[in-house]
């Protein structure tokens, strides 16, 4: 064992973060920690019981230590050392730094140290800032002196960077276990030796590239320290070597592989369905500046010899715009979550990588090429001895290339690929967007989206309702619109208004903006609904949780399945799951099972055709194939479920029998899954309602795939938009039913679709007996507010007179109407 | 009309006097916190003590209603610190905490009684928080009505006198936060910024007595 820690913040995502920033400085693997954040429902806040629950999952002999934000975190946390009952865990709070203090807390603890030794460390912890800004007192328990060494050693720092927090921790780690005092002392500086007792000591050394230091031990294993020591020096800490600082897995591309995108798109390339009217996709209205999104950069030209003169100068700008390249991903590194920031620190690395800029640098001196063609040709031929290396060598090539776009664009004078960064409020306008590109706007500059291509069910648009950005995709014409136009967007009606007058940007700037859900859904009469959020993964929950969802009512899991080739291992999805329970202590989260097949198939499987994969294997049906892969993913959701002391409940997606949904009831119970349930999404599993409430804790609607079978209109195909509407009178009814049968039975239903979302469908939906609402997390201050201005009776005559229609439109306007909208 | 001594269902009567002030004053609570605070002390307050009432309501229609003081603050005092999320969780529930364990397995309690229940409250408090006089936190308004109730019982006052004269010592303790500087919780933080408001936690600790003094006047 080791000694545990506790984090105990106001908020989930802030204790995930400094968690995740801690742990990778082990990668060995860190000592147990455990997070106690957020109030009731992951409001911000602190949970005395939630801090006593962590420190009992991490308490040992070896004892357990604090760590705390601030306010209530304290009191919270000293409150819950009032519940604790087990005498043989010491626990400790400490007034250690948050960051910092977990940092060198994580790593003293992962060496084997006692709780004394892993406080003191925490508390020292901000000696190398001080150090660093010149603001350093001596500290108030100074070490104890250092032993005489009985062998020493100078080493000289190799690697660019120098001794920084991941070398130190590397070092500190080496040595745990070791019966050896060592010190070290910078000769360069000249300051007197210190005890290596945690990363302190070497942080403060300000031990730079090219600086020698002296290590020196004492004690049993004193060769073998030094040993492990110089071992680690002489590597250069794995800094030196492109793969070996490279994730285990391959990172997604940043950005479209040159070739994804239409060049000719200006004139007559592919455009909205309908006929090439721009189609507004994700509603609200926006206004900025126009930002384009920069064109792909392309191989550049050899052109002519660079004469023999301007040869150095030449090649000098490589290394100019590498290391322009290198800081300006650093930057961005220090802005994103965890994972994203491990890649774009492996990139700014690749940028830097002294091998492939010489050779570049090469090809100018001697061949005269320009610095453009020279930087491309070097990095494609790393790239493509990557491709051919195969396997986790492979999955870098991308990084290569991107590192490669990006230098080739600054030599250039281009703006670097990707999403635009900007700090002032803008309309992006694009060809389309990949997913990665999505995942980098920012809803805070970026108002509204425009793209030239696209259909509603694009990544753009789903991605702009999720981030409730307002959306026009089909729209070819504003590519042409000048860079630093004034542009305005409806994302409800399509309209785009070029240079709008100043009183219609201050009546957009003026309308009223869709108030924060303060978590908790409730009507006028006080009936509450729970409005909860749709997520697929860790990042998404804790924006979720930040969002007040009350709860997750979709959890998809197929991030974890997709584009591998072989099945995720039990522990990475106990670790995936984790991630999202621990987000969402004390609510509910729903948890689907594997929805594979149809258009998302499962890679480690092989290729299976099928003619008509809508309505083929896909869904719970995929289990009939392989059984295997849901008792495995049921078992990981169990083990999950105990080590976080949440109770999950399990769905089963695209269900059409009773049978079906007993079957995977009794596998979940099989487990002690507590509450399993299933989704309706066929006609048939809606028109069996009242049969399968019999067998089943919960049912959640999913109306995307319920409107498209019931429709007989594939959900993918833009023509068939109008019919893939949950409007529609024969969706309506069947959601009726279901409703009814959810009350008659007193078993929850809710809506994970698309029209949970929808503030006045979400009307409807209550009036039919719909308990709860899952849906994008952008979308809940909408519907809530919607809610909380009506009681049952209102919810319930929409709810007529939306059924009374005979199409969408009717529908609405009935809708409206009865509300008085 | 007024009684020598407090009972379990006078008690209860208070905590859900004290939910209907602060459910009330939800909104008022939450804007005195956002000029000095994180602006949720409405919001808290509102959903422990909902949940305080989901407790006790389970207790009673669950056939197992509280039999002593001790069983109905521990489990308000319990539910508090688990369900309202800010500081108002560790402080607002050991006041109830310790209010039971000095009640202990009393059903009553009279004037002198109900005045040490609340003082051990109000030590649990400056416990937890270590605050002070002139903080700016819900001590200011707390200590000069528990003061208050002391004087009024030594001067032969039944409960509802003396919480009333708490109520009316609440009052003023709260609206003296007003000039003073925050030294505790985030509000501390600002500085001399966090002067010209009311503190929300004193604002609380003040509709606290205002529901004792009218329960117990009724």
């Amino acid at each position: 064992m080791a000694v545990g820690i506790v984090v105990v913040s106001h908020s989930p995502a802030l204790a995930r973060a400094v968690v995740d920033l801690a742990l990778e400085m082990t990668p060995a693997g860190g000592p147990p920690v455990a997070i106690a954040a957020g109030g009731p429902g992951g409001v911000t806040g602190t949970d005395a019981m939630a801090v006593s629950e962590a420190i009992g999952r991490v308490g040992s002999p070896d004892g357990v230590l604090v760590l705390m934000d601030l306010g209530s975190a304290v009191l919270s946390a000293e409150m819950a050392l009032e519940f604790l009952d087990d005498p043989d865990v010491p626990v400790r709070l400490t007034s250690a730094p948050f960051v910092e203090g977990l940092l060198a807390a994580v790593v003293t603890a992962a060496g084997g140290a006692s709780l004394d030794a892993v406080e003191r460390e925490a508390r020292g912890a901000l000696a190398p800032k001080a150090t660093h800004l010149g603001t350093h007192d001596e500290p108030a328990e100074p070490a104890a002196p250092a032993p005489a060494a009985t062998v020493t050693r100078d080493l000289t720092l190799i690697n660019p960077v120098g001794m920084h927090a991941r070398p130190a921790a590397m070092l500190v780690s080496a040595l745990g276990g070791l019966d050896a005092a060592v010190t070290v002392a910078n000769l360069r500086t000249g300051r007197p030796a210190a005890t290596l007792s945690g990363t302190t000591a070497l942080l403060t050394l300000d031990g730079r590239l090219g600086d020698t230091l002296r290590f020196g031990a004492s004690g049993p294993d004193a060769d073998e320290a030094l040993t492990r020591i110089a071992d680690l020096v002489g590597r250069g800490f794995d800094e030196m070597d492109l793969t070996a600082a490279a994730p285990a897995a391959a990172p997604a591309p940043e950005e479209a592989v040159p070739g994804d995108v239409h060049p000719a798109a200006h004139a007559g390339g592919p455009t909205a369905p309908g006929g090439g009217a721009p189609l507004g996709v994700s509603p609200g209205r926006g206004v900025g500046t126009v930002v384009h999104m920069p064109d792909p950069v392309t191989e550049p030209a050899p052109g002519p010899a660079v004469p023999d003169d301007q040869r150095a100068a030449e090649a000098d700008r490589i290394d100019r715009s590498a290391s322009a390249v290198a800081d300006e991903l650093r930057g961005r590194a220090s802005r994103v979550d965890a994972e994203a920031k491990a890649i774009l620190e492996a990139n700014a690395l690749i940028a830097e990588d002294r091998g492939v800029l010489d050779d570049a640098r090469a090809r100018v001196t001697g061949q005269g090429l320009a610095a453009a063609p020279a930087v491309w040709q070097a990095f494609t031929a790393i790239a493509e001895m990557f491709a051919a290396a195969g396997g986790v060598i492979a999955g870098r090539v991308a990084d290569v290339q991107d590192v490669r776009n990006r230098v080739v664009a600054h030599l250039q004078g281009l703006p670097a690929p990707g999403v635009p960064v900007r700090t002032e409020p803008f309309v992006l306008v694009a060809r389309d967007l990949a997913p990665a590109d999505t995942a980098l706007l920012d809803p805070a500059v970026c108002r509204a989206l425009v793209t030239s291509e696209g259909g509603p069910t694009s990544h753009a648009a789903i991605l702009a309702r999720s981030l409730g950005l307002p959306a026009v995709v089909g729209a070819p014409a504003a590519l042409d619109i000048p860079e630093g136009t004034l542009l305005l967007v409806d994302g409800g009606t399509g309209e785009l208004v070029v240079d709008p007058s100043p009183e219609l940007v201050a009546q957009v700037l003026a309308a009223p903006k869709a108030p924060e859900f303060d978590g908790d859904g409730v009507l006028a009469d006080g009936t509450h609904v729970k409005l909860k959020a749709n997520i697929g993964g860790t990042a998404d929950a804790q924006r979720a949780a930040g969002a007040h969802a009350q709860g997750v009512g979709l959890f998809r899991t197929e991030f974890l399945f997709l584009d591998r080739g072989t099945p995720p291992t039990l522990d990475e999805q106990v670790a995936a799951y984790r991630g999202v329970l621990e987000a969402f202590p004390h609510d509910d989260v729903v948890i689907r099972t594997l929805d594979a097949g149809a258009d998302k198939p499962l890679a480690f499987v092989g290729p299976q055709h099928e003619d008509n994969p809508a309505l083929g294997v896909r869904g719970l049906r995929t289990s009939w194939r392989w059984p295997q892969v849901l008792a495995d993913q049921l078992d990981a959701i169990a083990a999950a479920a105990a080590a976080t002391g949440t109770r999950p409940w399990v769905m089963a997606p695209m269900v059409s029998t009773v049978a079906e949904a007993a079957d995977f009831v009794a596998l979940a119970k099989d487990r002690g899954i507590a509450t399993a349930g299933v989704m309706v999404e066929t006609p048939s599993a809606a028109l069996l309602a009242d049969d399968l409430l019999k067998v089943v804790d919960f049912i959640s609607l999913g109306t995307n795939d319920l409107t498209q079978y019931t429709m007989a209109a594939d959900r993918l195909s833009g023509e068939l938009a109008a019919l893939n509407d949950p409007w529609q009178p024969a969706v309506l009814r069947l959601l009726a039913q279901v409703g009814a049968a959810g009350r008659r039975a007193g078993v929850p239903v809710g809506v994970c679709g698309e029209a949970a979302g929808d503030p006045l469908l979400a009307v409807v939906l209550v009036g039919l007996g719909v308990t709860s609402l899952s849906m994008a997390p952008g979308l809940l201050g909408a519907v809530a507010a919607q809610l909380a201005a009506l009681d049952r009776a209102a919810c319930e005559s929409a709810a007529h007179a939306a059924l009374a229609a005979v199409d969408p439109a009717g529908a609405r306007a009935a809708v409206r109407a009865a509300l008085g909208l | 009309m007024a009684q020598d001594t407090v009972d379990l269902a006078a008690l209860i009567a208070w905590l859900d006097s004290f939910r209907g002030y602060v459910t009330e004053n939800r909104a008022y609570l939450t804007e005195l916190d956002s000029a000095i605070g994180d602006a949720d002390h409405g919001i808290n307050m509102t959903r422990g003590m909902d949940a305080v009432f989901a407790k006790i309501k389970e207790a009673q229609d669950g056939g197992t209603p509280f039999a002593t003081i001790d069983d109905l603050f521990k489990a308000v005092g319990m539910t508090m610190v688990t369900s309202v999320g800010g500081a108002s969780g560790p402080l607002y529930g050991t006041f109830f905490l310790r209010m039971g364990r000095t009640a202990g397995t009393a059903e009553t309690l009279d004037a002198a009684g109900l005045g040490a229940a609340l003082r051990a409250g109000l030590d649990g408090v400056v416990a937890r928080g270590k605050a002070e006089a002139g903080d700016k936190t819900m001590f200011d308004a707390m200590s000069p009505a528990l003061d208050a109730y002391d004087a009024a019982v030594a001067g032969g006052a039944d409960p509802a006198a003396a919480a009333q004269a708490a109520s009316a010592a609440a009052d003023a303790g709260r609206d003296a936060t007003t000039p003073l500087v925050a030294r505790k919780g985030r509000a501390s933080y600002l500085g001399e910024r966090s002067a010209g408001h009311l503190d929300p936690g004193a604002t609380s600790t003040a509709l606290l007595f205002q529901a004792l003094a009218e329960t117990l006047a009724a």
